[in-house]
């Protein structure tokens, strides 16, 4: 690298630190992009957030549910998600059998929902990483096997069933962060559990699927439990929750997971 | 701090390694995973997600993300030629710039942050010179 390379970048690296830009305006805020892929946090995000500010017993943690027997494949699509957010615990906890385990009911619940064999493959990778114990790389891998899953559902025209994936993998994060924080409350971890951009964004989705899918029981349910969350966690002045809302916050998250993980919930 | 001290050399060797040639070959996606691969040699894990699209000059394109206290993190941008000189720069949920390291070379920009609480945040990707090009930026946490 040359001398004026390094000059030049330090000048533009020390400008940066200086420069002060002009506050957004409410228009720009509002006019904002959100794009579910950068947008919402992956479960591995949250977790490491809560690895910094407490230490959670992931091993104790690790409880993954077993899928019921359904037919609905809104259920089944929930439920994905559940089980996505179980692979990041089990990466959390270490434990490589969990996350082989993980991993094969995640593929076996995608073969129900007849995604493309491109997402079957990467079982065998999440498998190989557990093997090595190659935890940064089962992350990646399964926030990546999440997204093809999401996207082998639009081109299936099932692009209604990629939001619910989302929404079970945040509620199953929540569920364990919300626990965890309740146990161990400091305003702190509280604050992590602050989310309401998050849960707007989830109900303004739910909001747009077909009438059919909003009548389902579980689906009312997901909503309806999101609406109250919000009011949760909706605080002002960036201040946290407070215990008896995070108690809240795990009681009803607690009962969503169930529901979702309960087979033949009527659809 | 020390840490962005050595990511920022990380990141200087990694750009340094650029030539004109090869920063048109690929797209913004690849030349955006390049730089983001310096801060994942420092532990930061790179999100599969990304968010691309065309930058027009005076037409900044601002995307809302939620980012956790506790967390560092790094957000980067590459934009393919016309493009010149890019900038990111970070807000909180009240559109208030943020305090953070940034670092621009041309094409590819990146902001870091620590977030001093958990929420809502803004990233604002602006073509400071040149034409309308094609962008891509993604994000990576610790």
């Amino acid at each position: 690298m040359s001398s004026r390379s390094v000059i030049s970048a330090v000048a533009l690296f020390s400008a940066g630190l200086l420069a002060a830009a002009e506050p957004l305006t409410k228009e720009q805020m509002k006019s904002a992009v959100l794009s579910e892929s950068v947008t919402i946090p992956s479960p591995g995000e949250f977790f490491s957030a809560m690895d910094e500010q407490g230490q959670p017993n992931w091993t104790q943690m690790y409880a993954p549910k077993s899928a019921g027997t359904t037919a609905s494949r809104e259920q089944m699509a929930l439920m994905l998600g559940v089980l996505v957010a179980d692979g990041y615990i089990a990466v959390e906890a270490q434990d490589g059998q969990g996350v082989k385990n993980t991993g094969k009911d995640i593929i076996n619940l995608a073969k129900k929902l007849n995604v493309s064999q491109s997402v079957i493959s990467r079982g065998n990778s999440i498998n190989d990483f557990a093997e090595n114990n190659d935890w940064s790389a089962l992350r990646e891998e399964l926030e990546a096997t999440q997204n093809e899953v999401k996207l082998s559902m639009a081109e299936q025209k099932d692009k209604d069933l990629v939001i619910l994936v989302t929404v079970g993998a945040w509620i199953r994060g929540t569920q364990v962060a919300s626990e965890f924080v309740s146990k161990n409350y400091s305003p702190g971890l509280a604050g992590l559990l602050r989310q309401p951009a998050i849960v707007e964004y989830l109900l303004a989705e739910l909001g747009k699927l077909p009438d059919r899918m909003q009548k389902q029981p579980l689906v009312a349910e997901v909503e309806q439990k999101l609406r109250d969350i919000l009011n949760l966690v909706f605080t002002k002045d960036r201040t946290p929750p407070a215990p008896d809302a995070v108690k809240d916050v795990s009681a009803t998250m607690n009962s969503l997971v169930n529901d979702i993980a309960k087979g033949n919930k009527e659809s | 701090m020390k840490t962005f001290g050595i990511l920022f050399l990380s990141i200087c060797i990694v750009s340094a390694q650029e030539t004109p040639d090869s920063r048109e070959r690929g797209t913004s996606r690849s030349k955006v995973l390049e730089l983001a691969g310096a801060f994942a040699n420092d532990g930061y894990k790179i999100r599969d997600g990304y968010w691309s699209g065309v930058l027009e000059p005076g037409k900044p394109q601002i995307l809302e993300v939620n980012l956790f206290q506790g967390n560092a993190y790094w957000f980067c941008a590459a934009a393919l030629a016309p493009a010149r000189k890019l900038s990111v720069t970070l807000f909180d949920e009240n559109g208030r710039p943020v305090e953070g390291e940034v670092f621009q070379d041309g094409s590819t920009a990146a902001a870091g942050l620590l977030p001093d609480a958990s929420g809502r945040y803004f990233v604002r990707l602006e073509l400071a010179e040149g034409d309308k090009a094609e962008f891509c930026l993604i994000y990576s946490y610790k």
